[in-house]
């Protein structure tokens, strides 16, 4: 086991995880830009953005807050060991990711069925790129989540630091959450 | 909570030792395999362009005829594989990972799974790439830079899958290279041996985490262009389409975004292998440590702010022309600071003219060219002359060829010793450096011209236009020239097979050399160092006054030796 | 585990407080969609309240709030380089034609 490292500067996991973010800053943040500036240049698209469905995307911000929470708790009972615990607030956490790309699908069903395709208008094609890579950016968070509740039933996630994946997966999941903060009102408020 | 990379011992079995193995040895020479076998792609799509310019009325031996559909495939499958499957995977993939850990006196990446998970997804962007070979409607034919709207809409290059599979292949090469640099920045962060502070990294740790953290952050938007290009072309959104609302001149913008800084992201490592070698064979320390280290940041800084150079005549508001321009001759600077540096440090050092060197050298040279000629047309007023010329093509490769093949080249003669534990030819050595050096500069000097007349690139052939009649000589010469180049490479390949099983085996430290790397076995075991180095030292010790030998490694402690305790918890 | 007892309350307080602190906000978000004010205010306020939403999870759920300089420094590069970037292209996607 190597040890005596010149100091570590911050966990390993945790920059790895964080230059992960850097860079996913930069693909959201980008493709926000394009939004708002096509947006701003092109009139507005009120009549395009008038047919998304702001309460079920509230309900959405609802359900993604709240699985922050619950992703915060799993954490906080690894910090001092309380692991059954910890396995539940992982559940739920995936159950409630599971409930945002419900309720998406259900968004979009409705749309598709309208005729609403990302072809449909300079707004719908935003729309799906923007909430589509969210979306796949949720089910990377809850195959992640997935995976460290497994191994917390089974006890492998307990063994040498690996617990401190959990604060890891939770700094990916919150920054999936803070994404989504921006995208309910900017294409469903606006 | 300090992390520390799991020491495994040596797995067992062929497949977990050399096929998914998470060891950074193992997988450098994986990415090291992957980029020199697509070189030969490379390499073979030039042959078939350059012989296309000069005789375009004749077949081409060994293919057949080309036209202007499968002339322009040709070339951008020459453009993607030799940026984003060679020079990566050669620069960063096999030279960062194998020299990082060993440099800073590490055991293995911060992340060896998220490593072996790099390798196979390049690995697999290159089958998807090779496919894109052979589907029906041919490759991608948009240029490696995939403008839109030709590469928005099937009708204009009738191709249909292959761009699909060029978007898919790409992006999977992005997220390789993602995983990689998100590795190698905490890798040199974390997993420093006990003294290795920052400022005793050697340089090339320098340039490799500057390269990884430019790539982080400037792929982003381009991953979300690369999704909707690929929208507009399956799903018949209008992101790059007037005509729907959208702007074929943003996919220009988050392509430069990125594809400006990639070039530095493949120049730097390229630099930091020079700037490796040549104190070695120089025995002397590099000159202006700091200055360079401050120039490489920023260079990094500023490669941000450039891009629009590219696009000076594209119709993009003329207003950005001035600023980009100042920005882009701005940039000049730390690489002249860079290149003045590198000069200083070989000059009157007792020389030794090994291949390594001999590459370093003429690596340096032949970029001062391209360094040089890139001023006019980072200046948007001889720009709107030069674009789309020879000039440009002539003088980026007077940038990528000289830090990716003479720096690739430098580094694989230097490092292999290490490597491979055996020696390499030095004869064959000198001969692959001398064709090397002389037939790429009359490949390109020459190319210059033509496009100084006017001469058009990503064109199948210039015989049909009169203006262009006197240059038609030029394209003969540079395609003997590069014909020439191709056999050069010959007794390279001869000499890395033939070595590698029967080259004289090397010692731990052939060189002489004072970085981590050579203090250790040739090749190093499985955890690189049997006991953790503890660094007392710069990396570049050599020729000190007074000293008992011309060179001192890291490791070496200062006089006196005072007792030290075992390497502490 | 008394010790343990306590430090679970404390710490998930926290987290609560934070959590209702968002939820509340939201709802202020929707009140403010729902009342007919006019559109400038309106959007000021939501886009506010989404960046004050965002702080909150930033800074206690990710633990910005006590991380050294390095972690702040690669979470807010790119953010600025992301703004830096849009600006750039403002008069080619805004003034165009």
């Amino acid at each position: 086991m190597q040890v005596g490292y010149e100091t570590a500067l911050s966990p390993s996991g945790k920059l790895g995880v964080w230059w992960f973010i850097a860079s996913e800053i930069m693909v959201f943040g980008c493709l926000i830009g394009l939004y708002v500036l096509f947006r701003v240049a092109h009139g507005g698209w009120n009549d395009q953005a008038s047919h998304v469905n702001w309460r079920l995307g509230a309900i959405n911000t609802l359900v993604l807050v709240t699985s922050s929470l619950t992703m915060i708790l799993a954490f906080n009972a690894v910090r001092i060991e309380r692991r059954q615990r910890a396995a539940r607030f992982l559940l739920v956490t995936v159950l409630l990711g599971f409930t945002f790309l419900g309720i998406k699908s259900v968004e979009y069903t409705h749309e598709l069925g309208e005729g609403f395709t990302p072809a449909s208008g300079m707004f719908w094609s935003f729309y799906y790129i923007m909430t589509g890579l969210h979306g796949f950016h949720v089910l990377g968070g809850i195959i992640l989540n997935l995976t460290l509740y497994i191994t917390a039933v089974r006890g492998t996630l307990w063994s040498g630091n690996k617990s401190s994946r959990v604060e890891f997966a939770g700094l990916y999941w919150h920054f999936v959450d803070v994404v989504w903060i921006f995208l309910f009102p900017l294409l469903y408020l606006a | 909570m300090m992390e520390v990379a799991d020491s495994h011992a040596q797995p067992a079995g062929f497949i977990r030792r050399y096929v998914f193995s998470t060891d950074h040895k193992v997988i450098a020479k994986q990415y090291l395999l992957l980029s020199l076998t697509m070189a030969l792609i490379g390499g073979f799509t030039s042959y078939l362009i350059r012989w296309q310019l000069a005789w375009p009325e004749t077949d081409i031996p060994g293919w057949g005829p080309i036209g202007p559909d499968n002339y322009n495939a040709i070339i951008t499958m020459h453009g993607t594989v030799m940026v984003f499957f060679v020079a990566m995977p050669l620069l960063l993939g096999a030279f960062g990972n194998y020299l990082i850990p060993l440099m800073i006196g590490a055991n293995d990446m911060a992340f060896p799974r998220l490593n072996m998970m790099s390798f196979w997804t390049l690995f697999t962007a290159s089958v998807v790439l090779t496919i894109s070979m052979f589907v029906p409607g041919g490759p991608a034919a948009a240029g490696w830079t995939s403008y839109a709207p030709l590469s928005d809409n099937p009708i204009y290059t009738g191709v249909t899958w292959g761009q699909n599979l060029w978007i898919l292949a790409v992006a999977l090469e992005f997220g390789s290279f993602l995983m990689g640099g998100i590795n190698f920045l905490t890798t040199t962060l974390n997993m420093r041996a006990p003294g290795m502070t920052f400022s005793r990294l050697p340089l090339l740790v320098w340039m490799e985490t500057t390269a990884a953290v430019v790539f982080l952050l400037s792929v982003g938007p381009l991953i979300g262009g690369a999704l909707m290009l690929l929208m507009d072309r399956t799903l018949g959104t209008s992101f790059f389409r007037a005509d729907g609302g959208g702007d074929p001149l943003l996919w220009e913008h988050l392509f430069w975004f990125f594809g400006h800084p990639e070039v530095y992201v493949v120049a730097l490592p390229g630099f930091g292998i020079m700037l490796e070698v040549m104190p070695v064979f120089a025995r002397k320390p590099i000159f202006g440590y700091r200055p360079m280290i401050w120039s490489t940041i920023a260079a990094g800084l500023l490669s941000f702010v450039v891009w629009a150079h590219h696009m000076f005549v594209s119709g993009m508001d003329p207003r950005l022309a001035t600023p980009f321009s100042v920005t882009t001759i701005l940039i000049s600077v730390p690489f002249a600071i860079l290149v003045f540096a590198m000069i200083a440090t070989v000059w009157r050092g007792a020389i030794v003219l090994s291949t390594p060197m001999l590459f370093a050298l003429g690596g340096l040279a032949t970029f001062i060219i391209g360094g040089v000629t890139g001023i006019f047309l980072g200046s948007a007023s001889t720009d709107i002359f030069l674009h789309g010329t020879y000039f440009v093509v002539a003088h980026f490769h007077y940038t990528l060829f000289p830090v990716t093949f003479f720096g690739g080249f430098a580094g694989l003669y230097f490092w292999f010793p290490k490597m491979f534990g055996r020696m390499m030819n030095e004869t064959l050595g000198k001969i692959h450096f001398f064709f090397t050096f002389v037939c790429f500069n009359f490949v390109f000097i020459p190319l210059f011209l033509a496009g100084l007349k006017g001469n058009p690139r990503r064109i199948y052939e210039t015989s049909s236009y009169d203006f262009l009649k006197p240059v038609q000589h030029i394209h003969v010469i540079a395609t003997i020239a590069a014909i020439g180049l191709l056999i050069g490479q010959l007794p390279f390949i001869v000499n890395f097979f033939y070595s590698m099983m029967r080259g004289e085996k090397a010692v731990a430290n052939p060189w002489q050399a004072n970085t981590l790397e050579w203090t250790t076995d040739s090749p190093p075991p499985h955890e690189n160092f049997r006991t953790m180095p503890i660094v007392y030292r710069d990396p570049y010790e050599y020729s000190v006054p007074g000293a008992p030998s011309d060179w001192i490694p890291q490791n070496e402690p200062p006089e006196p030796i005072y007792p030290i305790s075992a390497a502490a918890d | 585990m008394k010790s343990n007892e306590l430090t679970a309350e404390s710490l998930d307080r926290s987290s609560i407080i934070i959590w209702m602190w968002l939820v509340g906000l939201l709802g202020a978000g929707m009140m403010v969609f729902t009342l007919p004010i006019p559109r400038i205010p309106t959007l000021l306020l939501i886009f506010g309240i989404a960046g004050f939403k965002a702080t909150l999870v930033l800074r206690d759920y990710m633990h910005l709030k006590g991380e050294k300089m390095l972690i702040y420094a690669i979470a807010l590069t790119p953010l600025l380089l992301a703004i830096a970037l849009a600006l750039v292209l403002i008069p080619d996607i805004v003034f165009r034609r």
